[in-house]
């Protein structure tokens, strides 16, 4: 079973033309030209490396870089950790630099998140293989398979149908999780979203829906027809000795309809009669299922070999309701810490995923706090990350997709980024009013090309035909809504590049501009995930 | 039987509002308060809007549009949120981080009141009363003219008339629902598709879902007395 679902994925792999990386995807650099970094190119004599503390900073940067060596060979890391933010496009990064910066109290420009500070980064394709603008499903199936597919459809080659259970049967493809448990090594999936979302369901699951995340949600042809729904899919992972860590929220979906919810007293959604939480704790000898932050802070790791933390009914809280939540709720970073502390027992390696799940889902709301304090807090995960994990670790940082989220203006150097553009005056000083539409309006630096637009209330779609008078307002409120240009119940998605950062063995793969599925490639290479299967096999 | 207790009261001409249901007693378990809701000089035919009360649960339903608003305070701090809809058989569901990212904010003693639990504080309690089992408050908040007839033991409104200028609005409510008919109706909107609130921006390939996104989700809240930025419903239709 397990080598021939490897085979699987090895064929498909080969018959895409993407195997290894040699293809010219990888962006092989060509000859290094001058580093310019040693000021002796000027015409005037001028000692350009006094200038100032910006050309310092740059002069030294491109001296360390001159320093590393690029040899790392196939299989040089031991783990992988991917880390996830969902709907992080650049313009939510950078809004969450500054934001953090500004929140410790500094102007917020200079600062760097914390995988900001990684040696290699690239920008990344994130079209599926039928939208221009994708869904977290086929976006993240490529990140984790090597492969492009259809929006709406988890790790499934794309010449199936969407929601057609028979048109994707034996059209899965293998996961780099699967992989690693196949080669012995211990795996893990965190998100701040159900577990049984789409970007981390594409780590474990296979379906030609998204949606598909309990029984219930699921017509009874395709139950019929042999497909299985997400939620199960976890449970039942059939590689290895299965997935080792599993934290998020998603309760309902492993709960029987007969039993009611703990925190919320709601019945489950399962039909099945399956309760999946008492089979976890049932299949795997040492293990222990939690949903409440002072159970997962009592769980023993030394003993604990198979970790289930389900800490919501449906997604977890935004961090910034976090501490209200009524059962107690562990962060990103909390979850990322006890998850690498149980999988960096074990000495064959480990392959964690963590997704910040809820950048998204604020952008949605257009809801531009929620969503910067959320990337802020991906950012304290992968600190995290970066602290635990070995030099034979390689940590990748990117996102699924973008979202249609600006930053707009010219307003002065430290302007809280969630704030009214001010902008500077003729000397370059902070002016002493504030920028103004064609109208006399002030506006936002912030903003969404469209949503649900302007402000607190409950009727989300901005009807107005001309814009409110932003200075009755407190625009840096948590709660407040920037602005939309296109009405919309619910901000969308936006097709541009993401980013992608790279630290670890294997991390100088991720350069350029490349396909989203490339990133699979570059882990299969650091840390040689079907050799290492391979070479598991019984 | 719990009805043999209700008092039929006839409107008399004199009187800002009757009621047609006056119990006695706050009834066991589940109940419900059917409104007819109509407004002078609209032309329209008066409208029906259903309280509906279990627990710690309460709905305000909307017959004529198949729609409703579900709250569930079992942590009133944390309340939980639906929206329903008969027609389609869905259900959106909104979590607490979905209701403060929408500004959405609700008491419960207000959702639970029809939204007229604070008018009592703001308006002069009567020496009488059309109905034995229920209270009469009269007075005037920002130049509209309010008649309420209260039930204490429903802490619920039985009847509002509200005036501003030559306009009218009332809501009198004229039939009391059993437990039977609530529970099922609660049953039913609980075996219905649900979808978290958070997901919909995933799934515009959803027609309905669709369709909520480009008409947005607007809370009319037209059957209630206040709206949900706390100002008086007496001028009309109101978002």
């Amino acid at each position: 079973m397990e080598m021939k679902k490897l085979a699987l994925v090895m064929a498909t792999i080969a018959a895409l033309g993407l195997a290894g990386c040699n293809d010219g995807d990888d962006g092989v650099a060509g000859t290094p030209g001058a580093d310019g970094a040693n000021g002796n190119n000027g015409t005037d004599g001028r000692d350009f490396t006094a200038v100032n503390q910006w050309y310092l900073a740059g002069q030294s940067t491109v001296a360390k870089a001159a320093e590393s060596t690029i040899s790392d060979p196939a299989g040089k890391a031991k783990n992988v950790i991917l880390f996830v933010g969902d709907g992080m496009g650049v313009s939510t990064l950078t809004a969450a630099r500054i934001f953090e910066g500004q929140q410790q109290g500094k102007s917020g420009e200079e600062n760097r998140l914390s995988f900001e500070t990684f040696p290699y980064s690239g920008l990344v394709k994130t079209y599926s293989s039928n939208q221009q603008t994708p869904d977290s499903a086929p976006t993240m199936s490529a990140i984790v398979t090597g492969a492009k597919t259809k929006d709406g459809m988890l790790s499934i080659t794309d010449d199936a149908v969407r929601g057609d259970c028979a048109s994707g049967q034996g059209h899965e493809m293998v996961s780099a999780l699967a992989l690693a448990e196949m080669a012995g090594m211990s795996t893990g999936v965190v998100s701040t979203a159900r577990l049984t979302h789409a970007t981390p369901a594409a780590t474990y699951a296979h379906s030609v829906e998204r949606n598909w995340e309990a029984d219930s949600n699921m017509p009874a042809a395709a139950i019929t027809a042999g497909c299985t729904d997400i939620a199960s899919q976890l449970i039942d992972f059939p590689y290895g000795d299965g997935i080792e860590v599993a934290l998020g929220g998603g309760r309902t979906y492993f709960m029987p309809n007969t039993e009611n919810d703990p925190e919320y007293g709601s019945a489950g959604r399962r039909n099945d009669g399956r309760d999946l939480t008492s089979e976890w704790t049932s299949k795997h000898a040492g293990s222990s299922y939690v949903w409440n932050l002072d159970q997962f802070m009592s769980v023993d790791l030394a003993t604990t070999k198979h970790l289930l933390g389900l800490f919501e009914n449906s997604h977890m809280q935004y961090e910034a309701d976090r501490s209200d939540d009524s059962a107690g709720e562990p962060s990103l970073a909390q979850m990322t810490s006890r998850a690498l502390d149980m999988l960096k027992q074990n000495d064959k390696g480990y392959f964690l995923m963590v997704e910040g799940g809820r950048i998204d889902h604020a952008h949605h709301a257009g809801n531009a706090a929620r969503a910067l304090e959320d990337t802020v807090a991906l950012s304290e995960a992968v600190r995290v990350a970066m602290e635990k994990a070995g030099p034979d670790t390689l940590i990748l940082v990117t996102a699924d997709h973008s979202h249609v989220f600006t930053i707009a203006g010219y307003p002065v150097r430290g302007n809280p980024i969630l704030g009214l553009v001010r902008s500077v005056d003729e000397n370059g000083e902070a002016a002493k009013t504030l920028s103004v539409d064609a109208n006399g309006m002030p506006y936002t630096t912030l903003g969404y090309a469209n949503g649900p637009g302007f402000g607190f209330g409950s009727s989300p779609v901005n009807m107005a035909s001309a814009r409110p008078d932003l200075n009755l307002y407190d625009v840096t409120d948590v709660d407040y809504r920037q602005e939309a240009t296109v009405p919309l119940g619910s901000e969308t998605h936006a097709g541009e590049d993401v980013a992608v950062y790279a630290m670890g063995p294997g991390a100088q793969l991720v350069t350029g501009s490349v396909e989203q599925n490339m990133l699979f490639h570059v882990m299969n290479y650091a840390a040689d995930l079907e050799a290492r299967a391979e070479a598991n096999q019984p | 039987m719990f009805y043999k207790a209700l008092m039929l009261l006839a409107l008399g001409s004199l009187s800002a509002h009757g009621a047609s249901v006056c119990p006695a007693t706050a009834p066991a378990g589940a109940w419900g308060l059917e409104y007819q809701v109509s407004a002078s000089q609209s032309g329209a035919e008066p409208r029906q809007v259903q309280l509906l009360r279990r627990g710690a649960q309460t709905a305000l339903y909307s017959p004529e549009h198949q729609m409703a608003e579900w709250w569930h305070f079992e942590d009133p701090k944390r309340p939980g949120f639906s929206r329903v809809f008969d027609q389609q058989q869905r259900r959106i569901d909104y979590y607490m981080g979905d209701l403060r990212a929408l500004g959405v904010q609700a008491q419960q003693e207000e959702v639970e009141s029809f939204a007229a639990r604070h008018l009592l504080g703001q308006l002069t309690k009567q020496g009488s009363s059309p109905c034995e089992h229920a209270e009469r408050y009269q007075g005037e908040i920002n130049g509209v003219s309010y008649d309420l007839l209260w039930s204490p033991v429903l802490a619920a409104p039985l009847a509002i008339v509200t005036r501003k200028g030559e306009v009218e609005r009332r809501w009198q409510a004229d039939k009391l629902l059993g437990k039977d008919a609530v529970n099922a109706r609660f049953a039913t909107w609980q075996r219905y598709r649900e979808t978290d609130f958070a997901d919909i921006g995933d799934m515009e390939n959803d027609p309905f879902l669709a369709k909520m996104i480009n008409q947005g989700f607007i809370e009319h809240r037209e059957h209630a007395v206040y709206n949900d930025q706390g100002q008086p419903l007496a001028t009309g239709h109101s978002h």
